[in-house]
C-alpha cells in the first residue's frame, strides 16, 4: 500500500504502554500513527499532521484531556477531524458532556480492541 | 495550628457551608430565650411581691445574693454543657461528611488509576495473541487468553467495588419509572443464553400473566436480575434445570430463582449477602454480585433472602413492592 492510502492517526496518550499497544494495534491495521505524550505536544501535532482521526486520552495529567477536545474542536484547522476519547472515568451523563465538547465517540477502558478498531472504521468511512 | 486543628477548622467550615447559617446564633438566641425570660420574670414577680430595699440588708440578703450568683453560674455551665455536645455533633457530623469526600475521591482516582494500566496490558496482549509481534503458538495462545480472563475478572472487581461505594454513600442516580420485570427478565435471558448454552441447561420460565410492574430503576433492575440467573447458572451442574419465577402476590411482585446446585450449608447463609463472601472460592466472581443485589433490592424497598441446604439446590426470594405508595412514603 502507498504510504499516502493509509489514514493517518493521531494518539495523544500520556501512558507509554498504551501508546505501544495502540500503534502496533493500528499500524498492523493498515494505518499510519503519529503519537504525542502530552496535551500541549497534541494540539501542536494535530495542526502540523492534519490527521485524519484524533485518539485522545481523557485523563492527561492536570485536566489536560478535556482542554485538548476543547482546543480542537474550537480550532478552525482542527475541528473537522474526528476526535475518538479513551477514558477510564465512568460518570453520568459522560458521553453526552464528551458530544457537546465535539468528541465522534469515546470508549471506556480497558476496552475491546477488534470493537476500537470497528469504530475507527466506521468514522472513517463516514469522514 | 497542628494538623488536628487545621483538619477540624476545614470540617466545620464544610459542615457550616452545608447549613448555609451559623448554628450556634440560633442555639445561643434560643437558650437566652429558653433560661433567661422566664428568669426574669420569675424575679420580677418575686420582688414586686416581696421586695424591698430592707430585704438586701441582713442575712436574707446575703443568702438571695447567693442564690442569684449560684444560679448564674448554673446556668452558664449548663450553657456550656449544651454548647459543647452542640459542637460535638457538628464536628462529628463534619469528619463523616469529609471523609466521605476523601473516600470518593480515593474512589475515582483508585479506578482510574488500576484501569489505565489494565487497558495497556489488554491491548498489548491481544496485539501478541493477533500474531502482530511474531508468530505464537497453542500452548502461548492457552496462556494468554488465561491472562485476558484474569484482566476481565479484575475489571469486574473494579466495577463491583465502584458501584457498591456509589450505593453505600447514597450516590446512586436511582431513575424510578414504571417498569414491566418480565420485559427485563426476557432481555437478561437473552444476554445469558451463550452462558445457558454453553452448560447444556435448561431454563424453566413460570411468568404469571404478560406484564408485571414495578415502580423502579430499570438498569438496576436488571441488574438484579443478570446477578441471580447468572449465579443459578454458575452453581447448577451441566445439563441441569434453573426454575425462573415471576409472580404477583397481593402488593409484591415476587421473583424466585431455584437452581439444582449443591446448596448452601447452613452456616454460611447468614453469611451470604456480605461483601466479598465466596461460597465456592473456585468458580469465577467477586464476591460482591449478591451485596450489590440485595443493596440494589433494598433501595427500592423490597426483601431478598435464600432456601436452601446442602445437596438440595437453592432458593432465591426477591419480593418488590409494586404498589407506587410504598416507595414513596
Amino acid at each position: 500500500m502507498e504510504k499516502s492510502d493509509k489514514k493517518k492517526i493521531l494518539i495523544i496518550e500520556d501512558e507509554k504502554e498504551m501508546l505501544l499497544g495502540l500503534s502496533t494495534l493500528l499500524k498492523h491495521n493498515g494505518y499510519s500513527t503519529v503519537a504525542a505524550y502530552d496535551g500541549t505536544f497534541g494540539i501542536n501535532l494535530a495542526h502540523k499532521e492534519n490527521p485524519d482521526l484524533i485518539i485522545l486520552d481523557l485523563g492527561l495529567p492536570a485536566g489536560g484531556g478535556i482542554f485538548v477536545l476543547k482546543s480542537l474542536s474550537n480550532s478552525v484547522s482542527t475541528n473537522g477531524i474526528p476526535i475518538l476519547i479513551l477514558t477510564a472515568q465512568q460518570e453520568p451523563d459522560l458521553e453526552e458532556r464528551l458530544k457537546q465538547m465535539g468528541a465522534a465517540g469515546y470508549f471506556h477502558k480497558p476496552f475491546d480492541p477488534p470493537a476500537l478498531l470497528g469504530c475507527i472504521k466506521n468514522i472513517l468511512k463516514d469522514a | 495550628m497542628d494538623k488536628k486543628d487545621k483538619n477540624s477548622q476545614i470540617n466545620l467550615r464544610l459542615v457550616f457551608q452545608e447549613l448555609k447559617e451559623n448554628p450556634y446564633k440560633k442555639f445561643n438566641i434560643a437558650f437566652s430565650l429558653m433560661v433567661v425570660i422566664p428568669f426574669l420574670v420569675f424575679t420580677y414577680l418575686l420582688a414586686g411581691r416581696f421586695f424591698s430595699f430592707d430585704i438586701l440588708i441582713g442575712n436574707i440578703g446575703l443568702i438571695l445574693l447567693i442564690s442569684f450568683f449560684i444560679s448564674v453560674c448554673g446556668f452558664y455551665v449548663g450553657y456550656k454543657i449544651l454548647k459543647n455536645i452542640l459542637n460535638k455533633i457538628i464536628f462529628y457530623a463534619a469528619q463523616a461528611k469529609r471523609s466521605d469526600q476523601i473516600k470518593s475521591t480515593f474512589v475515582a482516582t483508585v479506578s482510574h488509576e488500576l484501569k489505565n494500566p489494565l487497558s495497556s496490558v489488554k491491548i498489548n496482549l491481544y496485539n501478541i495473541y493477533s500474531g502482530f509481534i511474531g508468530e505464537i503458538n497453542k500452548d502461548q495462545k492457552h496462556i494468554i487468553e488465561s491472562c485476558q480472563n484474569t484482566i476481565e475478572r479484575i475489571n469486574r472487581l473494579i466495577n463491583d467495588l465502584l458501584d457498591l461505594h456509589k450505593i453505600e454513600a447514597g450516590a446512586v442516580d436511582v431513575k424510578r419509572k414504571l417498569c414491566d420485570i418480565i420485559k427485563i427478565s426476557e432481555k437478561q435471558i437473552i444476554e445469558l443464553d451463550a452462558a445457558l448454552n454453553n452448560k447444556d441447561i435448561v431454563l424453566a420460565k413460570e411468568f404469571q400473566g404478560e406484564v408485571l410492574s414495578v415502580w423502579g430503576d430499570e438498569d438496576k433492575l436488571s441488574r438484579v436480575v443478570n446477578n441471580l440467573l447468572s449465579n443459578a447458572i454458575k452453581f447448577t451442574p451441566d445439563k441441569g434445570k434453573i426454575i425462573f419465577r415471576l409472580y404477583k402476590d397481593e402488593k409484591f411482585i415476587k421473583m424466585e430463582y431455584v437452581d439444582m446446585g449443591p446448596g448452601i450449608p447452613s452456616d454460611k447463609i447468614n453469611r451470604l449477602f456480605n461483601k466479598f463472601e465466596r461460597l465456592d472460592s473456585e468458580k469465577e466472581g467477586t464476591g460482591l454480585g449478591l451485596a450489590i443485589t440485595k443493596d440494589i433490592v433494598e433501595m427500592h424497598r423490597g426483601k431478598i433472602w435464600v432456601e436452601s441446604s446442602l445437596g438440595n439446590g437453592s432458593r432465591f426470594i426477591v419480593t418488590l413492592p409494586s404498589d407506587l405508595r410504598v416507595i414513596t412514603r
